[in-house]
């Protein structure tokens, strides 16, 4: 009996203790919390939402028939869908650009040592991390057409008064000027960390080699900032495409649809008879193509980049 | 968009906490406990004051939980009535729904294949409901395809609430009970300086139901109805309906006396700060008009035509939650609907009385308007309530293509004929395909 202890202490983990044992394993547990609640609450809506897309089927009766392509085919004749459809890419046409454009003027005003930078920079950022609703009841008010702010000061010059929100023409300008004040903060950090990337001796080297200004910019440093802008174009297209918040809260769509975009049109399909019953599946269907779009699109940029972007390593 | 998922997460989480909270009370040996959801907010406001309406019912309810020993009614509040039939779906959807809801009477009609739903259509025949003590638009909003699917929860109007300190100074003689919508325009012409930021009338022009819902008791003024009786053709495009939309577009395209809210949600506050002389609204509005002197006038009306008004009746919606539940939950809403309560829940919370016979208790009238200014107005204008809009499943679809026309016609993109032909051959789209 004496002899069994060490014979024991001798033997080699088994197979199951040395997996449990494993780097592997503990990472897994480390963020098994998080996969758990990515699964549910990301994975099974998608799935699920992928299986509804083949359904006609509503929130609330269990009854859900399956349909075929019934709900895909119906999004070609559908003119709600053309409206959100035509207002996503007006809108991404105007918030893309102006953005990144009035982004990277940011960076580069605040890539420089002066007095209270820290301060300009962090007034630039605040804004993003101010939430929707904030901003959107800000932009409400200084935007209203009989008492906002903006057609005071307007009207001091004689300009105005403009219905902003309210007028067909002016809602979706107003919009986004709005979403370009809330998200600039974020654009322009990513332009100012990678200025702060553009190494000094490549701009030095340019001006030895008697590059102005000017020139230095456009040869040395715009190319630099390649990876940043494909990142910026990506990323502003893919939010801009699902606007959805401020819609939401500022607009409700209106005026006379024009600020009708296709998340806010999804929601409304399945959670408010607005369209009648049983559009679950419908919406569904029509989030799946708006996720093709996207994926699409995005390839599309990251094929241009790849042929466009100087990547400096 | 990820703080939405955030949020969504949150509800989720929240929602999950509240429901299996509420159905941790099930019947063993003590009293049977039923749960009732209402969107009347908390007893004491964030503010620190007292919400008339929530005190109202927790009151009541604890009245009935007192007297009543085999039965305990726990009401909780889960938020605005706005997301009620959202809350209610997402309940459904996982099997944890309420004995007793409070929901927007439009929601009734989408509430009909609900799973366990209560049919009170023969309930409400017993003795003891005295259901057509109900005033007959709160009837006819209760009932969907004949059966009745709710108990009147609430009861509103709409009428004329005008700013009387404008009306002096404008050298105007108040609304009267005979006025039509010219004498209506008339005042909110002279009421209009923009100069001052002030405008004679504030109408919600955000193409919501409640667009829609001022819109319809204009067209039945002028002698028209929405749909036809039998609900299978638009009729709102009728001469009526253009006579009701022709007057609206008068005021706001061709006097610009009204400030269109398309955001509809500074309309009480314009109103509150002397900038409207006139809104078209119910009497939940009158407790945030403080800071005015403010009068109550009925609709008017169009040449021979009527007074009428429209009513937007909510509903207790009941589910069956087995034998015990059902049982409880039935006499507990039975109890709580009677007259005695329905006017002690007036008194307190200014809600007009759900039952006639509590307008006609003697007294009563002259007391609720001693108590809250102007109520008496709208409790009696519940009288000049006809007609009901119609329950159909399709009718948020309906109340959708209308208010994109009104609001079209607002905005002085259309006239009112075409706006509403357009409409209507879309509607009619929608009630073919049922």
């Amino acid at each position: 009996m004496a002899t069994t202890p060490a014979s024991v202490a001798v033997r080699p983990p088994g197979p199951l203790r040395r997996a449990v044992a494993s780097d592997h394993v503990a990472g897994w547990m480390f963020v098994l919390p998080s996969v758990l609640l990515i699964v549910l609450f990301g994975l099974l809506p998608i799935i699920w939402g992928f299986v509804l897309s083949f359904q006609k089927a509503g929130l609330i009766s269990p009854n859900r028939p399956f349909t075929g392509l019934a709900n895909y085919e119906r999004i070609a004749s559908d003119p709600l869908a053309r409206t959100a459809a035509v207002n996503a890419a007006y809108y991404s046409f105007l918030f893309v650009p102006t953005s990144i454009v009035l982004a990277l003027f940011l960076a580069i005003a605040l890539n420089r040592k002066v007095r209270l930078i820290r301060f300009y920079r962090l007034a630039v950022f605040i804004p993003v991390a101010v939430s929707t609703i904030a901003t959107g009841i800000m932009f409400l008010w200084l935007f209203d057409k009989e008492f906002g702010l903006a057609n005071y000061l307007l009207g001091k010059v004689g300009l105005g008064p403009f219905g902003y929100f309210d007028s067909p023409q002016g809602a979706m300008p107003a919009l986004v000027v709005m979403t370009v004040w809330g998200w600039l903060g974020f654009d322009t950090i990513v332009y100012l960390a990678a200025l702060q990337g553009v190494p000094r001796e490549l701009i030095e080297a340019a001006a030895v080699d008697g590059a102005g200004r000017w020139s230095q910019f456009q040869h040395v440093v715009l190319p630099l900032l390649g990876p940043a802008t494909l990142l910026l174009a990506v990323w502003s297209t893919i939010s801009a495409l699902q606007l959805f918040d401020e819609v939401y809260f500022v607009t409700h769509g209106g005026p006379l649809n024009r600020t009708f975009v296709p998340v806010f049109y999804i929601y409304r399909l399945a959670f408010t008879s607005s369209y009648g019953f049983a559009k679950a599946g419908y919406a569904a269907a029509l989030a799946y193509v708006l996720f093709m779009v996207i994926l699409v699109l995005t390839l599309i940029q990251f094929w241009l980049g790849s042929r466009v972007v100087h990547y400096s390593s | 968009m990820r703080r939405a998922t955030l949020l969504i997460c949150l509800v989720a989480l929240v929602g999950a906490a509240c429901t299996g909270g509420s159905s941790s009370g099930s019947s063993g040996g003590g009293p049977v406990t039923i749960v009732l959801w209402h969107g009347y907010g908390n007893v004491v406001t964030p503010q620190g004051q007292t919400n008339y309406e929530a005190k109202s019912l927790t009151d009541l309810v604890a009245e009935f939980n007192a007297t009543h020993p085999d039965v305990r009614v726990k009401a909780i509040y889960v938020g605005s009535n706005d997301n009620a039939l959202q809350k209610l779906t997402v309940a459904l959807s996982g099997g944890k729904q309420p004995d007793i809801t409070y929901q927007y009477g439009t929601s009734l009609a989408q509430l009909t294949d609900a799973p366990g739903i209560l049919d009170l259509t023969d309930i409400v025949k017993g003795s003891g409901w005295n259901w057509n003590d109900f005033f007959p638009g709160e009837q006819a909003a209760a009932t969907v395809n004949g059966r009745v699917l709710g108990i009147p929860a609430l009861v509103d109007n709409l009428a004329i609430v005008y700013n009387k300190d404008l009306f002096d100074a404008a050298g105007l003689a108040y609304p009267t009970a005979d006025w039509t919508w010219a004498d209506f325009a008339a005042a909110a012409k002279k009421l209009t300086d923009p100069a001052k930021g002030q405008y004679g009338f504030a109408f919600p022009a955000d193409a919501s139901e409640d667009t829609v819902w001022h819109f319809d008791a204009m067209l039945w003024e002028a002698g028209g109805d929405i749909l036809n009786a039998d609900n299978t053709q638009a009729t709102f495009n009728s001469d009526a309906g253009v006579e009701a939309l022709t007057a609206l577009q008068q005021m706001a395209v061709t006097d610009h006396s009204v400030l269109l809210d398309q955001q509809n949600t500074k309309i009480d506050n314009l109103f509150n700060s002397g900038h409207a002389g006139m809104v078209v609204t119910g009497p939940w509005a009158l407790s945030s008009y403080p800071d005015v002197h403010y009068g109550v006038q009925i609709m008017p009306t169009f040449p021979g035509g009527n007074h009428q008004t429209i009513s937007g009746p909510d509903m207790w919606v009941m589910f069956d939650n087995g034998d015990a539940k059902r049982q409880a939950a039935l006499e507990f809403m039975q109890w709580f609907t009677s007259t005695q309560q329905v006017k002690a829940d007036s008194m307190t919370s200014s809600h007009l009385p759900t039952r006639a016979s509590v307008v006609a208790l003697p007294g009563f009238v002259k007391a609720f308007g001693q108590k809250f200014t102007g109520e008496d107005v709208f409790a009696e204008n519940l009288l000049n309530v006809k007609k009901a809009r119609p329950t159909l499943g399709t009718y948020d679809q309906i109340s959708q293509i209308m208010g994109s026309a009104i609001v079209s016609v607002l905005l002085g993109q259309s006239q009112p004929k075409e706006a509403l032909d357009a409409a209507a051959a879309q509607v009619n789209q929608v009630l073919a395909q049922g």
